[in-house]
This record gives structure tokens, sequence and C-alpha cells, in this order.
């Protein structure tokens, strides 16, 4: 276990940091940019969705940079501690981190006054960000480029903003509209995307 | 020399997967919000038609009319939409708000709430509401009446009051209400437009305008990842000390990168453009108008390019002084922030990255608002080449000294 | 015009640490060897020369052109570093191409001398292949290209031949060896064996300071007498190890033939031995960090 928590706490202290605050920076702008007083379900599902589901692209696109280089990827692929523990670390701890994000600013809505049904909006805000920060994190595994995970990522969302229709379940910005029942097929995408990525950075040569 | 380190580093984008993705989310974006058909609305417009479309008016009982009409509505949804960064923040009052609020409008009015409730009920009655076109309508004629013993000045004081409720940045500024308000048109007016657009535009011109506006949204964030994925070429392949050393001065190295980038990304924007335009060419010749044939060209060069330009700048810039990929979120913050704090979605250019135009056609206003575009291109035009030149100088320092200056903050942490 | 470099009183520092102390250096035509252990302000001083970094204080002057004039100087430097790469998906051909343009060639100068430049590196066959695909030796060899396709005064080597293989390294040397008939190669190195088998003059650079300077038989000639062999059993070895300082160990079953220097004979039934460079270089080492302890 001590590997464990030393593997991912130097990863958060080498290559993680950036974001991480970048990510802190985004939540603490937020009040600047988005109401959380007064809201009904509707407006407090617009937020969520359209300013916090960028966590998701800030925290999990990139996981994988540090094997960038393709040196270090073989050497730390020599080495005894499976990579996929390596990467499942670091999603678990991002994961983490979205989630208390989510925790955070839906109960600071609810404690301004704002009315929604709190569970279903927290699991539909958790997929939705894991979900979106999951394409960027697989596009980086594929490409091994994590610029081209930031611009999918990127443009999933933009692209959700006009064509929204043609994406089914896999549709963001659904709460806002009052429907739900994308929550499981897109948490289940998300977790095979996240997965599918962590088994391409093992195998890949 | 730049000749051929220009044709080099084109030959180099072409090899790179991001440019394919650039290319294919530009032309699937714009043929996504195009592909619809849209020649009906460049007919003539005939008597007795039902609409004709909206004018903006800044007539003062149409302003209070209308600003009226739509308080209204927002009190009785309780979702007031402000700008107060120029940021869009949705605003939603409690109870003791609300009944503020409503005073002032009954004020205005003369009016009880419930009978403003009533009437606009029966009002939106009249139209098909589940057509977004019925919608449209409803919305468009819909209009309260002030008090007639209400005087202009006194609106004003009045309206500063919902401000200071609803906060600011909302649609009852005094900026926002001398921009004046969407009227119905009048048959006399619709024509009068339409031989704009003939004649001003002869058809292509407004078909481009609404290209431009389409394609200026990504615009403002695509290029970023060309600019991005240039400047970190150099530190992944391990070749900028090997680059440092040649004689070649820092003013080509990254003038050839600049502008090899500019052109490749405005490239598919332009024949996309070209090959947009040639339905409304034809149909332009059908109703009997010679078309502009080069319209095309002339507005995405005006209003595309310098956005290209200044994207491109800024990310050269960040990414060549921090060497990460931190332009990314600055230049999708600043698109999104530029994106969701247009009160208008034509026209009141400003100092905007996007420039909007989403509508086809509004010509007469457009010309007339034609400087501000060109003052707001012009600038950014301006300002990129000032940022490149300034990139030249920080990559002639990092080739002089051996770091960047981000580096050199950060370096306790390696 | 001349062809030296002068270096005088050249220090650079990097925040408090020092990395080159008043190093005083003057280098002329030919091949010369710049040997150090890593860590040494090599990589530093090759930096100064081919206007990467900035010197904090002291002089320099390439051809009679003061550093400062890093436009000029760039002009006469050709620089092959450590870690030389290119864009992995350009081939030798376009490499090369490319930084020919970044040196100032136009098309016609191209078009003849970057063919000629492959054939002269071994690398005429292989001119579509792309550096991401490429060997470390065919690496170091497109760099070398790069470094003289321009026909510079001077060429920068920073340690060329870490990673090659024996064979390749030696054909390394030579094509260094032909450039440096009629200009300037600084070679820097911590491998002894490279310094040996083509320079006539070097420099020994240990913590930022000039600790020999010379031809390479007057390095010798400070080890001559010291160097002696003697079989001792494995055993013993720890014990001598303390005692004197062993640059060889041959174990031979439970013998071990070794090679010290010491100042005088150490013990009866050693044999004067034949010195090399790498003998004298650590005796070189050995000494300063004995006078270093010392202070």
């Amino acid at each position: 276990m001590e590997r464990y928590l030393k593997a991912g706490s130097s990863f958060v202290r080498r290559q993680y940091m950036p974001h991480l605050l970048l990510a802190f920076l985004f939540c603490l702008m937020s009040g600047f940019f988005v109401s959380f007083q007064n809201l009904e379900a509707s407006q407090a599902a617009k937020v969520m969705e359209m300013y916090f589901t960028f966590t998701g692209i800030i925290l999990l696109t990139p996981l994988f940079l540090p094997e960038q280089n393709k040196e270090i990827w073989l050497l730390e692929r020599s080495k005894a501690m499976p990579l996929w523990r390596l990467y499942l670390i670091r999603i678990l701890l991002a994961v983490i981190l979205l989630a208390a994000v989510v925790t955070f600013f839906t109960q600071l809505m609810q404690g301004s006054g704002s009315v929604f049904p709190w569970g279903q909006l927290w699991w539909g805000s958790f997929t939705e960000i894991v979900f979106l920060g999951s394409i960027g994190c697989f596009v980086s595994a594929v490409t091994n480029q994590v610029i081209l995970g930031y611009m999918v990522s990127v443009f999933y969302f933009m692209a959700n903003i006009g064509a929204s229709k043609y994406l089914g379940k896999f549709a963001l910005f659904q709460m806002m509209k009052g429907e739900y029942g994308f929550v499981p097929v897109m948490f289940a995408a998300a977790l095979v995307l996240l997965a599918g990525g962590i088994l391409l950075r093992e195998r890949v040569k | 020399m730049f000749g051929t380190l220009f044709l080099k580093e084109c030959k180099q984008i072409l090899k790179s997967m991001v440019y394919y993705i650039y290319v294919v989310v530009f032309v699937m974006f714009l043929t996504s919000q195009l592909s619809g058909e849209i020649t009906q609305k460049l007919e003539k417009p005939q008597p007795g038609q039902e609409s004709y479309g909206t004018i903006n008016s800044q007539d003062e009982s149409d302003v209070m009319e209308k600003e009226l009409a739509e308080l209204v509505l927002e009190t009785y949804h309780n979702s007031y939409t402000t700008y107060p960064l120029g940021f869009y923040k949705g605003v939603v009052l409690n109870e003791e708000e609300i009944a503020r609020v409503t005073s002032i409008i009954e004020n205005c009015t003369g009016k009880s709430w419930d009978q403003l409730i009533k009437e606009m009920e029966t009002h939106y009655s009249d139209y098909e509401q589940n057509s977004i076109q019925g919608a449209m309508q409803a919305q468009i004629a819909y209009s309260v009446a002030p008090a007639q013993n209400l005087s202009y000045d006194e609106f004003l004081r009045n309206m500063e009051e919902v401000c200071r409720v609803v906060g600011a940045g909302s649609s009852y500024q005094r900026e926002s209400l001398q921009a004046g308000v969407s009227v119905p048109m009048t048959y006399e007016q619709a024509v009068e437009e339409y031989e704009a657009l003939c004649s001003k535009d002869r058809v292509t011109g407004a078909t481009a305008r609404l290209f431009c506006d389409y394609a200026g949204i990504v615009l403002s964030v695509l290029p970023v990842f060309l600019g991005v994925t240039r400047c970190l070429r150099d530190k992944r392949a391990q070749v900028s000390q090997v680059v440092f050393t040649h004689r070649i001065s820092a003013f080509w190295i990254i003038g050839s990168r600049y502008c090899a980038n500019v052109c490749m990304a405005y490239l598919p924007v332009a024949v996309t453009a070209f090959v947009m335009q040639m339905p409304y060419q034809y149909h332009a010749k059908t109703i009997g108008v010679a078309p502009d044939v080069l319209a095309f060209l002339k507005y995405s060069v005006i209003w595309l390019l310098p956005e290209i330009m200044i994207v491109l700048a800024v990310s050269f810039l960040i990414t060549e002084l921090t060497e990460n990929v931190i332009s990314i979120f600055i230049q999708v913050f600043w698109a999104i922030v530029s994106l969701f704090s247009m009160v208008n979605l034509k026209g009141g250019f400003g100092f905007h990255l996007i420039a909007r135009w989403n509508t086809l056609g509004s010509t007469t206003q457009f010309w007339q608002q034609r400087q501000q575009l060109l003052l707001n291109r012009g600038f950014y035009f301006a300002l990129s080449l000032a940022l490149a030149a300034l990139t030249v100088v920080v990559y002639e320092k990092k080739r002089r000294e051996g770091g960047t200056v981000y580096g050199k903050i950060f370096k306790g942490r390696k | 015009m001349d062809t030296t470099i002068e270096i005088e009183n050249l220090s650079k520092n990097f925040g408090k640490k020092q990395a080159l102390r008043h190093v005083n250096l003057e280098i002329k035509q030919g091949m010369f060897g710049l040997l150090g252990p890593n860590g040494a302000g090599k990589t530093t001083l090759m930096k100064i020369l081919t206007t990467l970094t900035k010197k904090t204080s002291g002089d320099i002057r390439l051809c009679g052109i003061p550093v400062e004039r890093y436009r000029e100087i760039r002009q006469m430097i050709g620089y092959l570093p450590q870690d030389f790469s290119m864009y992995g998906n350009m081939g030798a051909y376009e490499a090369l191409d490319y930084l020919a343009v970044l040196s100032g060639m136009n098309r016609k100068e191209r078009a003849q001398k970057v063919p000629k430049m492959l054939e002269k590196v071994n690398l005429g066959e292989q001119h579509k292949t792309r550096v991401k695909a490429m060997s470390g030796g065919m690496r170091r060899r497109l760099g070398i290209a790069q470094a003289i396709i321009h026909d510079p005064k001077i060429i920068v080597v920073d340690e060329p031949t870490a990673g090659l293989d024996p064979e390749e390294r030696v054909r390394f040397r030579n094509l260094l060896c032909e450039i440096a008939r009629d200009r300037i190669v600084i070679l820097s190195t911590h491998i002894v064996g490279d310094i040996e088998a083509t320079c006539e003059n070097i420099a020994v650079l240990n913590q930022g300071e000039i600790l020999f300077q010379g031809t390479v038989s007057k390095l010798l000639e400070a080890v001559k007498g010291k160097v002696y062999t003697m079989e001792v059993s494995a055993m013993e070895l720890p014990l001598i190890q303390e005692q004197f300082l062993v640059t060889g160990i041959l174990t031979n079953g439970s013998m071990a033939n070794i090679k010290i220097i010491a100042e005088e004979l150490p013990v009866k039934g050693a044999k004067p031995g034949h010195a090399d460079v790498e003998d004298a270089y650590m005796y070189l080492m050995n000494h300063a960090s004995a006078s270093a302890g010392s202070v």
C-alpha cells in the first residue's frame, strides 16, 4: 500500500501540480461567472454541466503525461509494479478530486437557497464530468499526445452546444432539460474509456 | 530563405495529425450549422405575409414596450439573464426581490401584475407554441405598453432600480437600452431590406456573413492547438538546442512558423467558404441578382483571418514563454467568455474576439456597423503582429540565455 | 584569418553555484579534447562557446570575434549537442536540408551539399530513413553532418561517442579527425579513450576549474615512472585499493593482476608498467581531490 501512496504522491508533486492548481483556480473563479443562489433544478444543472464539466478535462486528460516520453515509459514498464496499477492510482486520485468538486459545489448551491434533488444532480454531474474527462484521457492514451486529448474533449463539449441531439445517451447538458436517463449508460462509457486508456498505455509498443 | 522555410513548415503541418483534426472539426461544425435550406429567406417579401422578421429600433416608445415585455417575461419565469463580467450569469430572485420588481412593473405600466400576466398568457395562446417558429413569432410580437403618462426619463429611472435588484449586466442597463430593441418589420421596411440585400450584399455577402458568424466561433479555439503543437514540437523532439545555434535569426524562424500556421489554418476556411457559397451564387442568379463571387474571400479575410492570427499569436507567445500546454486552457477560457458575453448575436462588435452576425441579411444594420467591425478586426490584426513580434523577442532571449522565464520561476520544483 | 579560440578569466554562475571559475584556455586549429568527469562544467563551457548561455564574466574571442557578437559567432560554429535529435517524422535528407536552411544556405548550395554530406557520414543510402527510426549511431552521424554542412570554422561536439558501439565509435572518431584538418574541433567527453585516439591538445576540467592544459604527451609525463603492475590475491585487493590508486584490475581465478599509480615503488615485486592517458587522468583527478580535501 505504501508503495502506491508513494507513487501517487510523487506524480502529484512532479507532474500533476500545475493541473491541480489550474483546476483549483477554475473553481475559485466560478463565483464570477455563475450564480449559486436560489436556483431551481434546471438552473443548478446548467451551472454544473456548462461550467464544472471543464474540471473533468483539466484533471483527467494529463494523467499519462509523464510517460509521453518513450524512455520513461519503457523504464517504468520494466519495473515490478505493473503500469496499470500506477495509472489506476492516478485515475482514482483524479476521480476522488472530481467527486469532491461536485460535492462541494452542489452543497454550496443547496446552502444558498437553491432547490433541486441533490442525489440525482450529484450523480448526473459526476457522471458527465468524469465522462468528458475520460474522453480526453482516452484520446491522449491512444495518440500519446496530451494536446490531442484536450482538443477532442474540448470539441466534444462544444459539439454538444449545437448538436447534442445526435449524440443520444452520450450527449452532455441533458440535466438542464430535466433528463436523467443518460446516467447509467454514460457512467459505463466513462469506465470503459478509462479502462481502455489504461489498457492501451500498458500495451502500446 | 523565408519562402523555403515557410514551405518546409507547411509541409510539416501537413504531416501532423492535429491539422487533420482541425480540418475535420472545422468542416463538420460548419456543415452541421449551415446545412439547412435557407434560400427561402432570400425571397422577395410579398404584401400580406404573416411576418417579415424583425428590425432593430431605437425609438423610445419601442424600447419601452419591448423592455417592459422582457421584464414581465423574466419576472414571470424568475430567471434573469445578466452579463456582470461579460459572461453569462443567470440570476434568480427571492420573494422579496420579486415583489420589488413587480411593483416597478406595475408602476411603469399602470396595470396590476395579475392583469399583465393574464394579457401575456392570452397573447402567447394565440400562437402555436410547440414549433420553434411559432414561439419565435410570439416572442417577436409580444410587447407591453407603458403607462400613458410615463416619460422616457422616468422609465430609465425605473430600470435603474431594476438593475439594482437584479444585479449588474442585465438588459435593463442604460447601454443595453441604447442599443435598441428588435421590433417586427413592416412590409415597406421588409422591401427596403430586400433591396439592400440585392444591391449591397448581392446575396452572397449576406450568406458569407452568416458563414463568418459560425466559423468565428470554432476559430476562436481551433487554431490554439496548431500553435501549441508547433511550439512544443521543438521541445518534444529535443531539437531546440540544435536550432538555436544556427545562424538564422529568430525573426525568420518564428516568422516562418507563424505565417505557415496562419496560412494553413486559413486554407480550409477559404475552401469551405467558397464551396458553401456556390448554391447561393446560383440562387442569386435565379432571382436576377449578379452575385458577388468574391464575397467569401472578402468576408473571410476581413472577418476570420485576423481572428486566426490573434489566436495563433497568443498561443505562440504563451507557449514559447512557458513551454507547456497552459495556453490551451487560457484560450479556451477566453473563447468561451467571448462567446457567452455576447449580449447581442447580431453586431455590437466592440472588441470581442468573436464577431457575431447570427442572421441572414439585416443588411442595412450591418452596413451601419461595418465601421465598428473593421475597427475590431483591425485592432486584432495589429495586436497579433505585435504579439508575434514579442514572441520573436522571447524566442531570441531564450536562445541567448538558455531557459524560459517560466522555467526560471518553477526551476525549484524540478 | 586566425583560427584560435581565446578564453580569458571566464566564470559562469548559476545562482550561487559556480559552474566555471576563472577559466583560461587557448585553443588552436585541430582536434581539441575537453576532458572531465560528469558535472565538471564541460557542457556549460560548450554552451557559452555556442552562444546558448551567457557568460557571467571574462573574455572570449572566437577567431578574433568576441562571443557577444553572437550573430557572427553562429555563422562560424557548428554544434552537435549531447542528445542530438531532429523532428521524428523527417527523413535524413529532409532533416539535413531543413537545418541547412537554418544555416542560411540557398537552394543551389543545399542541392549540392546535402547529398554529399550524407555520403560523407555514410547515410547516403538511408537518406529516406526517418529520424525516429534511426539508431543512436545514425542519429549522431546525422548530427555531425548538420554541424559541418555550412563549413564552419569551429565545431563543438558534446559527448559524441556515448552510447555508440565500438565499431561506430571508431568510425566516428576517424570522421572527426578528418574534419579537423582545417578547422577547430572541440570534443568534450568523459571517455578518456576518445581523447587518446584523436586529440593532440587537451584540457582537463574539474569542478569548474582547469586542472591541466597541454599536449597528451605532457599529460603522460606526469605519471611517467609512477605506474606499476603487480599480482595480488583477490583477498588483499580491498586493502590495496584503500592504500593506492588502482587504475586497472584483471582477475584471474583467486589472483588479480592490478595496475596502480604511486609516487614510488609501492611493494616489493611490483613491476613498472606502461602509462596511458587514462592513468594520467586518474592521477590528475586523484591529486585534485586530495588537495581539495586538504584545504
